[in-house]
């Protein structure tokens, strides 16, 4: 209980400080930042739920960032409230994941992480053929663009996403998912419907990866209309939570300030060689710590608490 | 030929082999019994070396095997028959047997060895194009144990020979197992049926939980009231 | 629809298939001994292209003398990443393992991604021989030389792969190791050696398509994971670890993608995709696999 109440404060007091953060500083290029890390947490949380806690490694994420995107650009720019266009675009994702996700979950393993991919392309491609083109922001939207209020809402879809996350896997339904996901037959046979466990994760996971879409779409000024779709953010939410550590709370969070100040260091540092320099960075965390920085920062803790107890007995 | 000095085996943190220690003289046959997950497969599998004990050492033929790896056994004359005969389902069961002698002693006589194992089990010479997936249950735990024979090994071991078979193949196949045991190769093997093991072989271990708990001649173990209670299920009288 | 226009996109189709069959045929030997997906496959088949390219732009090699070179270079590059990389991994939980053999994967693609834009920019390069224009007319049909040329080099190569898989005692022992790695052992089969062959095989293969690509088509840092989908796609097709299957699935995915798109146009890859997805569903163990329990 008391551990659950530090959990709670201490994400508390992490939210209220990045609160406080426009109002300390007034550099766009620190906000811009800080809005990609939220939008990687939400896009790698909202994959972890199904991958790492469910065990069902997605390859097709994109599919449902891009359907909340499209769908919240659409109805946005045509003059729907944006709150409402938001809240349809991550309704959409789940409503495209509940009719894929029957045929979809009933393959296994390698099959299914497959399969989302071609799934997520065929979108990719369809949409890329029926809007080729850019979607740009009409003129009196760009008149009155504020990056304040993009930053509130990514801020708060990504403090949502969390205590969801925390709340699933604290809770009845979470110990599920983990079971289905150690060992379906095992889960089957205690009592768990798998086939309910899976859907339920996977609906969990897309709509926020709608909602994510659809605070992109409200974010960026000019992008084709297929961006959204494209495997590079599955990519994205794949490497961040691996890095970041799998199936645990903070590994998506660790993973996406990470991936996003990292980058964004090498970008500046080595324009040349960015991609290059991260790629090589990236194996070697793999290969050096295959729990991910979540077990680096636990066997370093480990490490002082030793150290402590050992100068408190000399 | 084998020691077994105390050995510890684990799987990740659960440890299912505790002390284990046995011999396995020459041209002997030893059984190895005990009930289901007391460790045998375990024990087959670190002598063969896909597992490896964290202590304990295995000696063949007066060596130390420490972290050997597996096809260096295999050169050295250890040969498994392993549970579920590990047959390559889609390749013929010609293939099969040639790949039993990859070694390369089992290559320099290759067609002597297989001539003797089509003497042995002549249905596989019948069905030397088929894949063996689809050879009968019988026919597959001769091929296996074919397999085993092509690498001309010093030790050949066995797990569950008679996993799957009707007794009277069971009883074909044990006297094949006699059989190679005359031509000068010693055997292990691990068995549920006990009175069958116990019959054959010369020695033999009880394992149980892990650990062994007896040993001693292989007719005398049949008399055994332990024995005689847990594993043949009849009562002393 | 123009039955003479039908037979013409069948054929380039066809054309196309027989690289797609070459480039998934390496995937799938990878995949089968390792039980590894190698994301970067696509990645090593560009830089095969690429090394192509230099053999010819630097020592006016003709790209398809460097065919056996290219796959050399590639080859040693195989054996390299597979020591550096992969190894390591093997002795991993076969979950864990899978997981990061992907990561390792879209790792290297970025790698070798941005390392080909720093070579050779981020254009399209093709290798332009002076035979470019050569072909021949057959019942008014058009058959260009070079993409002639590179279906029956793909072609030989892929029955060259048979043999050695069916014939040689290494190449047994391969197919071994894709059934039952523990058996393998057991017969004294070096896995890790086997494994390390079996993945610069794959590597030389893709630099093999990488080649062809490049005379006949073109090539560039991005093709990557293009080629990479394509071949994953193929594969599935004809069913994971299934060798010759592979090529065959892939002449059948060109020459349906090239008459579909007549009728579909810009979906032509939807097409793939669908079937694709429908061979996943349907017949898991691919399109020329058997049902196994």
């Amino acid at each position: 209980m008391s551990s659950h109440r530090k959990n709670i404060f201490l994400g508390l007091g992490i939210a209220i400080l990045l609160a406080l953060v426009p109002l300390l500083t007034k550099r766009n290029d620190i906000i811009n930042i800080m809005v990609l890390i939220f939008l990687y947490i939400c896009l790698a949380q909202s994959w972890n739920i199904l991958a790492g806690y469910t065990g069902q490694v997605s390859l097709g994420h994109a599919a449902f960032f891009g359907l909340g995107a499209i769908t919240t650009r659409i109805l946005w720019v045509g003059g729907y409230p944006f709150l409402m266009a938001f809240t349809t675009g991550g309704l959409v994702a789940v409503v495209f994941a509940l009719i894929v996700g029957h045929p979809a979950l009933r393959l296994r393993g390698i099959y299914f992480a497959i399969g989302t991919l071609g799934l997520a392309q065929i979108l990719k491609i369809t949409v890329g053929n029926i809007l080729p083109t850019v979607a740009d922001l009409p003129g009196d939207y760009i008149a009155t663009y504020n990056l304040i209020p993009r930053y509130y809402l990514f801020l708060i879809l990504a403090v949502i996403m969390v205590v969801v996350v925390y709340l699933v896997g604290h809770s009845k339904l979470g110990l599920g998912m983990v079971a289905v996901r150690e060992d379906e037959e095992a889960a089957e046979a205690s009592g768990v419907n798998p086939f309910r466990q899976k859907m339920i994760s996977l609906a969990i996971s897309s709509f926020f990866a709608g909602l994510a879409g659809g605070a992109f779409a409200f974010y960026q000024v000019s992008y084709y209309h297929d961006l959204p779709f494209s495997p590079t953010w599955t990519f994205d939410a794949l490497l961040i939570t691996f890095v970041g550590g799998v199936g645990t709370i903070v590994g998506p969070i660790i993973g996406a300030f990470f991936y996003a100040i990292f980058r964004e260091f090498f970008a500046r540092a080595f324009p040349e060689l960015h991609v290059f320099i991260f790629g090589t960075l990236f194996i070697l965390v793999v290969l050096l710590l295959p729990g991910g920085l979540v077990e680096a920062v636990s066997r370093i803790r480990r490490l002082i608490r030793a150290k402590k107890t050992d100068t408190g007995f000399s | 030929m084998l020691e077994i000095e105390r050995i510890n085996v684990s799987y990740g943190d659960l440890q299912v082999l505790w002390d284990v220690f046995f011999e396995v003289k020459k041209e002997e046959i030893v059984a190895l019994i005990g009930p289901n997950s007391a460790g045998k497969t375990t024990t087959l599998k670190t002598v063969s070396g896909l597992l490896r004990p964290f202590a304990g050492e295995i000696r063949f033929e007066g060596l130390a095997m420490g972290n050997m790896p597996i096809h260096k056994r295999v050169e050295m004359g250890i040969s498994l028959v392993p549970e579920g005969r590990g047959l390559f389902p889609g390749m013929s069961t010609l293939e099969n047997l040639e790949l039993g002698a990859f070694t390369a002693k089992g290559r320099n006589c290759k067609e002597e060895t297989l001539e003797q194992v089509y003497q042995l089990f002549p249905i596989l010479k019948k069905r030397k194009k088929q894949a063996a997936g689809t050879l009968s249950g019988g026919e597959q735990q001769m091929l296996a144990i074919g397999r085993g024979l092509m690498s001309k090994p010093k030790l050949l071991l066995f797990d569950e020979p008679s996993w799957g078979l009707s007794p009277l193949l069971s009883k074909v196949i044990y006297e094949v197992i006699g059989e190679i045991n005359h031509s000068g190769v010693t055997i292990l093997l691990i068995e549920q049926n006990v009175r069958m093991a116990l019959q054959l072989a010369k020695r033999a271990y009880v394992i149980e939980n892990g650990r062994i708990v007896k040993h001693g001649d292989g007719r005398n173990m049949l008399n055994d009231q332990h024995i005689r209670e847990v594993y043949l299920g009849t009562e002393s009288v | 629809m123009n039955l003479q226009v039908s037979a013409q996109s069948l054929i380039f189709g066809i054309f196309v298939g027989g690289l797609y069959g070459l480039a998934a045929v390496g995937l799938s030997l990878v995949f089968g001994v390792m039980k590894m997906l190698n994301v970067a496959h696509g990645e090593l088949l560009m830089l095969g292209g690429y090394v192509t390219f230099w053999f010819f732009s630097l020592y006016h090699i003709d790209p398809f003398l460097s065919l056996l070179p290219s796959a050399f270079v590639l080859f040693l590059i195989g054996m390299g990443l597979y020591k550096g990389l992969f190894s390591p991994l093997a002795k991993l939980h076969e979950e864990v393992k899978i997981k990061n053999s992907l990561l390792i994967g879209f790792g290297l693609s970025l790698v070798f991604h941005n390392l080909a834009i720093r070579l050779w920019t981020a254009d399209e390069r093709s290798v332009s021989v002076f035979y470019s224009g050569w072909g021949f007319s057959l019942f008014g049909l058009r058959f260009p030389f070079i993409r002639l040329a590179g279906l029956v080099l793909a072609t030989i190569v892929i029955l060259a792969l048979q043999q050695f898989l069916t014939k040689t005692y290494f190449g047994k022992a391969i197919r071994a190791t894709t059934e039952n790695w523990e058996s393998a052992a057991l017969m004294g089969i070096n896995i890790e050696k086997t494994s390390m062959v079996s993945f610069a095989l794959g590597a030389a293969l893709a630099a093999m398509a990488g080649t062809i690509v490049s005379v006949g088509y073109a090539i560039h840092p991005a093709m990557g994971l293009e080629w990479t989908l394509k071949a994953l796609i193929v594969v599935v097709l004809a069913g994971l670890g299934n060798i010759g299957g592979a090529f065959v699935a892939g002449v059948l995915l060109g020459g349906v993608e090239s008459v579909s798109a007549l009728f579909v146009g810009p979906y032509m890859e939807v097409v793939g995709l669908v079937i694709f997805l429908l061979v996943l569903e349907l017949r898991p163990q691919g399109l020329f696999g058997k049902r196994s329990e």
